[in-house]
């Protein structure tokens, strides 16, 4: 009789154990800015209690609270908030021992590709106890983009050059997007061909003899910071007539994409890959 | 007379207190003269003003009639070479390299030395008797053989004047009479006038004609050596007692310490 | 004392007349210098068919050789001939300078002010530029010289020379200041700023045309006029600064010269292609190995090996882990390290 009241009571004790560690997170700390937008974007905006020093979107979240980011969280301000979920990346092995050993939950986030995005929103919904919401976000950024291979559907692919950094009024220090990651998937999306498909590697830093013999069609420079435009953006594109023989230069196809939104895998991911879109094929948009 | 020093008054640092006050001297064309006084007396900053290295603070320093304010440092140093008491060059140079670098004074700008300058140089070796050093790098000589480089780099200026900073302080005995009577030999046969600054009276007193005596930067006495160097002037200089002999084997004055003076 | 004394046979020094081993010796590294010039065009990871670059029948948008050829590798190998050259004149300068052989152009803090300039630049997203100066490189430009004013303005009083004891301690200081306030300016700002910056550090050739090399151009020029006369001074002041004068050397002019001459060569180097160290000491040390110590032949010979030097090893970063290139600072650290370690066990 006893072994069994002790085997109830341990039965008892799990599913306790099992639904507490299933309950719906109310204090959410997030270090990482894409996944603060998803938060709100599946409504879990009100359980969210503090972001990271980089997050500004939406503007409910730039009035939160600040605890760091991916190298200076503060894990006092952290640990203050009594949350019962932290958003963390991956490679925050340290803040994430000191979280578990606080007994706090911890979602650890890497960046991957679009689908990568679409099952964050979900394990999100989960974790906040927001499935229905984080279904109908995914369903929608999943309409946005099959929208745009739509629209570009049989549309020859330009090679395109997609930069996401460089010095200013220079060609120095360029960054551009590998054959690897969101921005690549995007641009694929979007219809483009990723001169840089072959590299394995989200990030490149290509020089002048490797943009020459890639020769790309198209360049566009993802400005996330400011917005380039204007006598500014000509200025900037002038830049480009250094190596005057690639197609892109040649042909004047050096678009300038603004805002934050392009580079932050986050809920707006279609937004962006519809903006690559109208800059590739402006035709399909008419 | 060849160097005339007169009233000069020389400090490092104003308001530390003169090095030199009130110094004046002359020194006569072939003489061989030596600047005698205990450390820090202000020896090497008067043969540093001597050669232009130093300007005085007051007085004046005249070479041949003209003063070093109005010669300019190049020609001086065709006239006028100095013999630091130590040389350690920051790179590996050649003993020939060494020495050709005297006849920069003589040189355009872009002083690329011609075979006259070789002789000169190939001359100057000769007469110290390093000529078979020439190829030597300078690092790897001993002591009397770097001093006596030097000199030679020091003769190729074609000097009138050779002013030395205590030019035995650090050799060993041998090399202490060798150097000295290299330079005895120069000022005989080759006529060149010489100032060394020394507080070895010895040295001073078995090849210098003429002295003077400097004391906390003023002088003391200058002269005949013979006139110059006794136990009354030397206790001045030194605190100490001293006698003062001629010793007939050597042929010239010796002076022997007794004890300090208390 | 004036007439040659007809005395001695001529004694074997050794040495062969200077006049015959200056011109051997620019014979001979000149023609090094302009071999790793020509040839270093014709290496790279894309091959290309230096008959079809030439090939004046195929208009240039659709010659891709000679666009890979003219566009992307001559001004790299310019640049890298420029900046290999200043950087070893100026470390043979300074070596002179402050009479020690382990001084680099770096020694006194001006690439420090060149890198803090250009980290602020980076980090601020300046986009203000002068000509074909573009932003980075003009703060670097600005930041090396802030940082020689101030170098001058402790080691020197008016018509005086130099101390070279406070230049070293002076240029140590400053290095270290700066250093921590670069440091402080990376952490402050975001990480891609960081990176960009740690990635300025480590040096990169790829100018991006002729244009930026024609922009620091006269301030080499002007450093290299002013090396030309320096060469036997720096000879005499390395003996001792007050022989130097004794022998007619104006001890403060020549420092001042110097000192001016080895920050335009080492602030110009360092705004086109970011601190790429070692080879303002690895060169010299080297060239005094075969030629001897005579700034006359050190100076000229240094320039044109530098240039050389550095071709070469901007072959070799952007050839050894093809695809990716390898900084070419990398490279001339992972030369330079190993060949003192060497240096130190044969003193040893």
């Amino acid at each position: 009789m006893a072994a069994r009241a002790k085997g109830l009571i341990l039965v008892a004790l799990a599913v306790v154990a099992i639904s507490a560690s299933q309950r719906p997170a109310t204090r959410i700390v997030s270090l990482v800015p894409a996944l603060t937008e998803m938060l709100f974007a599946i409504g879990a905006g009100p359980q969210v209690v503090a972001v990271s020093s980089y997050d500004d979107f939406p503007p409910e979240a730039a009035r939160l609270p600040r605890v760091g980011a991916l190298l200076d969280p503060d894990v006092e301000r952290i640990l203050a908030l009594r949350p019962d979920l932290v958003v963390t990346y991956g490679s925050q092995d340290t803040l994430e021992t000191q979280l578990t050993n606080a007994g706090i939950r911890t979602f650890s986030y890497r960046h991957g590709g679009l689908e990568t995005i679409l099952t964050t929103l979900a394990e999100l919904g989960a974790a906040t106890g927001r499935t229905t919401d984080a279904a109908r976000a995914v369903t929608n950024i999943r309409q946005q983009l099959d929208a745009v291979r739509t629209r570009v559907r049989g549309r020859s692919r330009p090679r395109v050059l997609l930069v996401f950094g460089r010095e200013p009024r220079s060609l120095r220090q360029l960054y551009v997007s590998g054959g690897v990651g969101f921005l690549h998937e995007m641009l694929e999306t979007a219809g483009g061909m990723n001169v840089f498909a072959d590299v394995r590697r989200e990030s490149v830093q290509p020089s002048s003899e490797t943009l020459l013999a890639r020769a790309p069609e198209i360049v566009l420079e993802i400005h996330e910071n400011r917005t380039i435009a204007g006598a500014e953006a000509d200025r900037e594109r002038a830049v480009w007539g250094a190596l005057a023989s690639i197609p892109a230069v040649r042909n004047g196809r050096i678009h300038f994409l603004n805002g934050d939104y392009m580079t932050v895998p986050g809920p707006r991911v279609g937004l962006a890959t519809e903006a690559f879109a109208r800059a590739l094929h402006p035709a399909a948009f008419q | 007379m060849v160097l005339q020093v007169r009233q000069v008054s020389f400090s490092y640092e104003a308001g530390n207190g003169f090095s030199l006050r009130d110094v004046s001297l002359t020194v006569e064309r072939g003489a061989l003269t030596g600047l005698l006084g205990p450390n820090g007396c202000g020896k090497t900053t008067l043969l540093k003003l001597m050669a232009g290295v130093l300007w005085p603070e007051q007085g004046t320093i005249a070479f041949a009639g003209r003063r070093l304010t109005d010669i300019a440092r190049r020609e001086l140093a065709r006239h006028v070479a100095v013999v630091p008491q130590e040389t350690h060059p920051a790179f590996d140079y050649r003993v020939i390299e060494m020495v050709l670098m005297g006849r920069h004074p003589h040189l355009g700008a872009f002083a690329l030395e011609g075979p006259d300058d070789l002789a000169i140089a190939h001359d100057a070796l000769a007469a110290t008797g390093t000529a078979h050093l020439a190829a030597r790098a300078y690092m790897s000589l001993s002591g009397g053989e770097k001093q006596r480089v030097v000199i030679a780099s020091a003769l190729a200026q074609q000097p009138e004047v050779l002013l030395l900073d205590e030019p035995t302080a650090s050799l060993d005995l041998a090399y202490q009479l060798e150097v000295a009577a290299l330079l005895s030999r120069l000022n005989r046969e080759r006529g060149v006038t010489i100032v060394l600054a020394t507080h070895d009276l010895n040295l001073a007193a078995s090849i210098c004609g003429t002295l003077v005596l400097v004391r906390e930067g003023r002088v003391l006495a200058q002269g005949a050596t013979e006139a110059v160097l006794n136990g009354d002037t030397i206790r001045e200089l030194y605190d100490v007692d001293a006698e003062v002999r001629f010793h007939d084997r050597s042929g010239h004055l010796t002076v022997v310490p007794i004890g300090r003076v208390r | 004392m004036t007439t040659t004394s007809s005395v001695a046979a001529p004694v074997d020094s050794g040495l062969r007349p200077i006049r015959v081993r200056l011109a051997l010796i620019l014979l001979g590294y000149g023609a090094v210098a302009l071999a790793a010039c020509l040839l270093a065009p014709l290496v790279g990871t894309t091959s290309i068919s230096l008959a079809r670059a030439f090939d004046r029948s195929i208009p240039f948008a659709d010659n891709l050789d000679a666009q890979i050829f003219f566009l992307a590798r001559l001004p790299r190998v310019l640049a890298g001939a420029v900046v290999g050259a200043a950087l070893a004149a100026a470390g043979v300068v300074l070596q002179a300078l402050l009479r020690n052989p382990l001084a680099t152009p770096f020694t006194l803090g001006v690439s420090a002010g060149a890198a803090l300039g250009a980290m602020l630049a980076i980090s601020a997203g300046a986009a203000v530029g002068i000509g074909a100066l573009s932003p980075v490189p003009l703060a670097s430009l600005t930041g090396a010289f802030v940082a020689a004013a101030i170098v001058y303005t402790l080691a020197t009083k008016p018509g005086r020379p130099m101390s070279t004891a406070v230049l070293l301690l002076a240029g140590v200081t400053l290095n270290s200041f700066f250093s921590a306030l670069i440091l402080f300016v990376q952490y402050m700002s975001d990480f891609a700023e960081a990176y960009r910056t740690v990635r300025w550090l480590m040096g990169d050739l790829d100018v991006g045309g002729v244009a930026p090399i024609a922009a620091v151009l006269p301030l080499v020029v002007l450093a290299f006029a002013l090396f030309a006369v320096l060469p036997s001074s720096l000879n005499l002041l390395s003996v001792g600064a007050d022989t130097a004068a004794t022998r007619g050397v104006d001890v403060a002019r020549t420092q001042r010269i110097a000192f001016f001459g080895a920050t335009l060569a080492t602030s110009a180097a360092v705004a086109l292609a970011g601190p790429i160290g070692f080879v303002g000491i690895v060169v010299p040390h080297l060239v005094r190995l075969m030629t001897g110590v005579d700034h006359r032949i050190t100076l000229p010979a240094s320039a044109l090996f530098g240039a050389a030097f550095l071709v070469g090893c901007d072959l070799v970063a952007r050839t050894v882990l093809a695809p990716v290139e390898v900084p070419v600072g990398v490279v001339t650290a992972m030369i330079g390290g190993p060949f003192f370690l060497w240096l130190l066990v044969r003193k040893a």
